[in-house]
């Protein structure tokens, strides 16, 4: 293993070595060597500490723009505060609603500052009401002092990051991760075991920056590999999927990660006159994460592709989550992904049939074909154990659990969340899968996620932001989401109505929150009678049971909008 | 010329919607492209790359989130029509 180094170490080596970040955005691009990051993010960190901020304060960055994002969170390290990355708000979006989100994640990590964008700023005088802790809302354009060394040196046990993936407003869910995690799983990935990065290495992106996969993987993972960057909007890689391949051709890249949905749109929505022109013959590892895999979806991609010079060798399909930095488990290069399509076993002398996991994962095992994402990181274990924990010998599905240097500091300020998740040092992922031959199989996922277009979306968000909506019973909504191999989950909205609200205009103003808030289309609202929708005597909605019947067709399809 | 080029701005307009939604859909002028027509965010983009196809025109994707209407469309559409084809830079 290599030494392990701070975020602002490995900056400042790769500054001296020479190869820096390309940002593009809508007809130009800008090139920032490593040694101008690190001097934007050393005078960042000096205003930072000459506006108050003091070691550990939490500080919230809601910033749009990659380069002002990632100098930063670099800065930050440097000043000795903690930066929480946050969502900017969507691209189509209700700012007013944002802010409201944006407010409970601050409230409740009780955030000394926030730094956003001079053109969001007045949407944050509501918040400091909301968040007596909040002493300062900044504006990045104002925060650059004149040219500075780093105001202070982090160690590895210092925090580099908070990442938010939960804006639930009672109880968000914020990833601690350290310097040593950063640099633990960086290292791994970069390393000979993993992408095995040499000179002339190349990574484009357009993921968005507050996603493991994007921050971690494809903006970070060049500068501790002193390697050039490619970083583009993610809208621009939406609006046109072929910007995302012309990219990789122009700077003849060689790493390029997204979740599936991105090689979904790009066979659906890059013409064939676009063909012209592209070359991905140097794209050696096409990653994939982050959602779940579908074999199909890769044959196509390849055979549509191949005329370009894509070879379906470079399918890099990984696991990972956020709480345990990116990735967890890395397949073997330039091979043809394993697909295995053969039946699970229970584990052997099993007589409960009601073993949590088991029933349902083999459900969903069955007949559907699962990837291979690869073997644990050098350095790190997978392993898959029962509900009591215990493990679980090969193709037996069971929970996986993850254990290593990657393993997240805890979530913030969230003790008893942290002690049911790791557990003797074993980070509980909650997704379930098998390993064979020491290769890591997910047959599904995280319980109550929402995964949609490589998004993953927390059904209490959704509840939550629909559940002060006139015409809603109040507590009384259930979200979930109907997953469907190879496509985005069908999202479902269950309510039981309140008031004389009708009904298309309840449906309408649930579609409209939702839209607005997530850019998320709700499938389909189930208007419910009263009682339907049960709640537990802690007074948690019973999302499960309620999931369920919705699946048995409990809801009669009168009351099904769809 | 601005008054005659609207409607087929607006039967262009609802024919890219119509291309765009996963599901069959009849657009209104007054109908909002997430809470009545039931596109995702992926797909408001979608539909503002084929606009830009179409009309031959640039659409800043700051303009995007101000944009939510069948009507508010045309009328961005429109404007940007009879600017961008007089601008040098466009052909």
């Amino acid at each position: 293993m290599p030494t392990l180094r701070t975020l602002p170490e490995a900056l400042a080596e790769a500054a001296r070595a020479g190869d820096g970040y390309y940002f593009l955005a809508d007809g130009h691009e800008t090139f920032r060597s490593y040694a101008d990051v690190r001097g934007a993010a050393c005078r960042f960190a000096r205003a930072l500490v000459e506006s108050g901020l003091r070691r550990g304060d939490l500080v919230g960055l809601v910033l749009n723009d990659a380069e002002a994002f990632l100098t930063a969170l670099m800065g930050a390290s440097m000043a000795g505060v903690v930066p929480a990355s946050m969502h900017p708000p969507a691209a189509v979006g209700d700012l007013t609603r944002f802010v409201d989100l944006t407010a409970g994640i601050l409230r409740s990590s009780a955030a000394r500052a926030v730094v956003t964008e001079r053109a969001l700023l007045p949407h944050f005088d509501a918040v400091r009401a909301a968040c007596p802790a909040l002493s300062l809302v900044l504006a990045r354009e104002d925060l650059d002092a004149p040219a500075s060394d780093p105001p202070s040196h982090p160690s590895l046990d210092d925090i580099a990051l908070v990442q938010f993936t939960s804006g639930s407003t009672s109880a968000p869910k914020g990833v601690v991760l350290t310097h040593r995690n950063l640099a633990a799983n960086i290292e791994a990935i970069n390393g000979p075991a993993g992408l095995g990065l040499a000179q002339g290495d190349v990574g484009v992106s357009w993921l968005p920056l507050n996603h493991d996969m994007g921050l971690v993987g494809m903006a970070l993972t060049p500068v501790y590999a002193s390697l050039t960057g490619v970083l583009m909007p993610p809208a621009m890689f939406v609006k046109r999927p072929v910007e995302w391949l012309r990219a990789i051709t122009r700077f003849r890249g060689t790493i390029s990660f997204a979740p599936h949905f991105a090689y979904d749109l790009c066979l659906r929505r890059v013409k064939d006159r676009d063909l012209e022109g592209l070359d991905l013959s140097r794209w050696r590892a096409a990653g994939c994460g982050a959602e779940p895999i579908y074999p199909p979806t890769f044959a196509a991609f390849a055979a549509r592709f191949a005329a370009v010079g894509f070879r379906d060798t470079s399918f890099f399909p990984c696991y990972g989550l956020a709480e345990h930095v990116l990735a967890a488990t890395l397949p073997v290069r330039d091979r043809l992904p394993r697909i295995d399509t053969a039946a699970v076993l229970a584990p052997s002398g099993s007589s409960t049939e009601d073993r949590a996991p088991l029933p349902r994962a083999a459900r969903e095992v069955a007949g559907i074909p699962l990837v291979g994402c690869g073997r644990a990181l050098p350095g790190h274990e997978v392993r898959i154990v029962d509900e009591a924990d215990r493990p679980l010998p090969d193709r037996c599905v069971g929970e996986i659990a993850l254990k290593g240097p990657s393993v997240m500091m805890g979530y913030y300020n969230r003790d008893t969340l942290t002690a049911e998740t790791i557990r003797d040092g074993w980070l509980h992922t909650g997704d379930l899968g098998y390993l064979s031959d020491g290769e890591l199989f997910v047959s599904g996922r995280a319980k109550d996620v929402i995964i949609v277009n490589g998004r993953k979306h927390h059904p209490q968000d959704l509840e939550w932001a629909v559940g002060d909506l006139a015409g809603v019973r109040r507590g009384r909504v259930a979200a979930f989401g109907i997953d469907e191999p190879g496509r985005p989950d069908r999202v479902v909205v269950v309510v039981e109505p309140s008031g004389t609200v009708r009904a298309d205009d309840l449906v309408a103003g649930i579609r409209r929150r939702v839209g607005d808030v997530f850019g998320l289309y709700v499938d389909e609202v189930a208007i419910v009678p009263s009682g339907t929708v049960g709640r537990t005597t802690s007074g948690k909605v019973q999302r499960s049971a309620t999931k369920a019947r919705y699946v048995q067709g409990d809801f009669s399809a009168a009351t099904v909008e769809g | 010329m601005s008054q005659p080029a609207a409607v087929p701005i607006e039967a262009g307009v609802v024919d890219v919607l119509r291309n765009v939604s996963r599901r069959p859909i009849d657009p209104a002028p007054e109908h909002d492209l997430v809470a009545d027509l039931g596109f995702d965010s992926l797909q408001v983009l979608e539909v503002i790359a084929e606009l830009e196809d179409r009309f031959d025109i640039s659409i800043p994707l700051n303009d995007v989130p101000s944009t939510r209407t069948v009507a508010q469309i045309v009328a961005q559409v429109t404007r940007l029509a009879a600017e961008q084809s007089t601008s040098p830079s466009k052909s």
